[in-house]
């Protein structure tokens, strides 16, 4: 299982996706850290994302300017307050760079048939599976790392001191989100052994984070129920709602979903992995 | 005796109500080119596949090395290349072959050299997957499936869409790997007569089913030139070309036929001479055909003769 795991960190460090992702997770956490306002992808957000600077106020002005340079005086007029623990708040946007990882680690190989050349040789099906899942959530921890790490740090070497909430909390943060995330690497790698085309899971996968926010209001909407309960153990609202100091069964519920999404999602891709015909 | 390398028994896999191999048996010895052939779809790349479990079978069972328990285990000493060579275009031939030789731990680099000098790619070591030409992709599949020192391995139609002097390098390359690296080969083609220069053993498939497995020499006797003889009494028959012709060049082929590779312009005098000496005939005929025709009657015939 090592050796599968070296050899795809070899493939994957010798071509150039891992290189443009790094880059544009650093560009975007530059980028944020200037305008001081992180973004998020999707069609809702979580409200605890911008619970640090909720000011109605400021908002109104922040939303006025189209201006970064604006932006970033407006916010700095305000006062301080944690830029780097919001921008964590606005990780679901790592979830496209996932997609990234597990295309360049599992589905390339499906998609170009090269796995019958390792399944053919003296390696099973399960070993083969654990060690893509192993290998796409080492390189998911990976880019979380810089992601967050790097916002920090980006952070505190452009705003300064009062704008971060410091190194230990961004690390108690980061611990708290990855099991959430290495749910959502798990559902992906799911997907990829289920579909096995690149082109159909970018199809998937892509849209799907916008897709379930849709499902979940439209659903709302048509039975008159508040979304915000489901949509609190939503990916993207419990990105957000984690870095808001939320409470202990909060806590508590996140965690057994994402081991559940882990279990299930990783028990569906082995078993139809299992009876795949490899072509 | 020879040690079994691979050894089928009734394998058989189906896709709903398709039957892509039927009950199929097979025995590969150590030494063998084993060649298998087929039309398109008539089951080569499922057997293959099928014995690599790239596919899972439906029913039977089969034996790698002798042993049917620890296959993983014994996929380590085969090398594979089923159906067109894949590998990662974005690599060069050298960063392919290393990415499998981490997988397979092959620590040193001149392993992948030398493999690479086999199949005459090492100056093309550094050039892209995706800009090579059929012919170099054969070559590094042929390449990765020697890369762990196999003692068998299985290539799936590797003559494929290569031009005549493409054919004649990689039938050279393995009838050296075969006579002096003693590896074992599986092949498959459609290509009847690049087969035939290669292989030591033909298995002909059809439909999923064996049609006939025999060695080069047993293919050479039922293609060549002949008169058979069709009789009761083959015993007498025979003893009857020993003193009438002087011959030994005949072939008792069962209980009722003979088969004479000389005299060929005598038929009338030697069914007169058996005649006289009480030996019923029931047939006596000339025969013999070519590689094809033999494909195409076996296939007409749907003989199934394992």
């Amino acid at each position: 299982m090592l050796n599968i795991i070296k050899s795809d960190l070899y493939r994957v460090f010798r071509g150039k996706a891992i290189y443009i992702v790094i880059a544009l997770i650093l560009v975007l956490a530059a980028v944020s850290c200037f305008a001081m306002s992180p973004g998020h992808i999707g069609i809702a957000s979580s409200s605890i994302e911008q619970t640090d600077y909720d000011n109605e106020e400021l908002l109104e002005k922040v939303y006025e300017t189209d201006s970064i340079l604006e932006t970033r005086e407006i916010m700095k007029e305000y006062g301080s307050f944690p830029l780097d623990k919001a921008l964590l708040g606005a990780n679901s946007n790592l979830y496209y760079f996932f997609i990234v990882v597990v295309v360049i680690v599992l589905v390339t190989d499906l998609s170009n048939s090269t796995v019958k050349n390792t399944l053919s040789s003296a390696i099973s099906r399960k070993k083969y599976y654990f060690s893509k899942l192993i290998t796409s959530i080492g390189l998911g921890t990976f880019l979380i790392l810089i992601n967050n790490y790097g916002s920090y740090l980006i952070n505190l070497l452009m705003n300064g001191q009062e704008f971060s909430a410091g190194i230990l909390e961004i690390t108690k943060l980061t611990v708290l989100q990855l099991p959430i995330l290495y749910g959502i690497i798990s559902l992906l790698v799911c997907i990829g052994f289920c579909f096995r085309k690149t082109g159909t899971f970018n199809s998937v996968t892509i849209p799907l984070i916008i897709v379930i926010q849709l499902i979940i209001m439209g659903v709302s909407t048509l039975f008159h129920f508040d979304s915000t309960n489901l949509l609190n153990y939503e990916f993207q609202y419990i990105i957000g709602n984690l870095v808001a100091d939320p409470t202990n069964a909060y806590l508590l519920k996140t965690f057994v979903l994402a081991i559940f999404y882990i279990i299930t999602f990783n028990v569906i891709g082995y078993r139809v992995f299992k009876k795949t015909e490899i072509k | 005796m020879q040690e079994i390398v691979l050894q089928t028994n009734n394998l058989t896999k189906k896709y709903k109500n398709f039957v892509a191999l039927d009950h199929a048996n097979i025995t590969i010895h150590k030494g063998d080119i084993y060649g298998l052939i087929g039309r398109n779809g008539a089951g080569k790349t499922t057997l293959m596949k099928t014995v690599t479990t790239l596919t899972n079978k439906t029913g039977g069972s089969f034996s790698l090395f002798g042993s049917e328990e620890e296959l993983t285990e014994s996929k380590r000493r085969i090398g594979c290349l089923i159906e067109s060579p894949a590998f990662f275009g974005n690599l060069t031939a050298f960063q392919n072959l290393k990415y499998y030789a981490i997988q397979k731990g092959i620590v040193n680099d001149q392993q992948i050299e030398k493999v690479l000098k086999t199949v005459d790619l090492y100056k093309e070591k550094n050039k892209k997957f995706k800009n090579f030409s059929l012919g170099m992709k054969q070559r590094l599949g042929i390449a990765f499936a020697i890369l762990d020192h196999p003692d068998f391995i299985i290539l799936d139609e590797p003559i494929n869409g290569l031009d005549p002097i493409g054919i004649k390098e990689i039938r050279d390359t393995l009838k050296k790997l075969n006579e002096e690296e003693k590896i074992t080969i599986l092949i498959s083609s459609h290509i009847l007569s690049e087969l035939y220069l290669i292989a030591n053993h033909f298995c002909f498939i059809d439909k999923g089913r064996i049609l006939k497995d025999l060695s080069k020499e047993e293919l050479d006797l039922e293609c060549s030139k002949c008169i058979v003889i069709k009789t009761k009494e083959v015993k007498k028959a025979a003893v009857l070309l020993e003193k009438e012709f002087k011959t030994t060049n005949y072939k008792v082929i069962d209980h009722t036929e003979i088969r004479l590779y000389d005299f060929l312009e005598d038929i009338a005098k030697i069914n007169k001479i058996m005649l006289a000496n009480d030996v019923e005939i029931t047939g006596i005929f000339e025969s013999g055909i070519s590689l094809e025709d033999y494909f195409d009657s076996l296939i007409r015939e749907g003989v199934k003769e394992c």
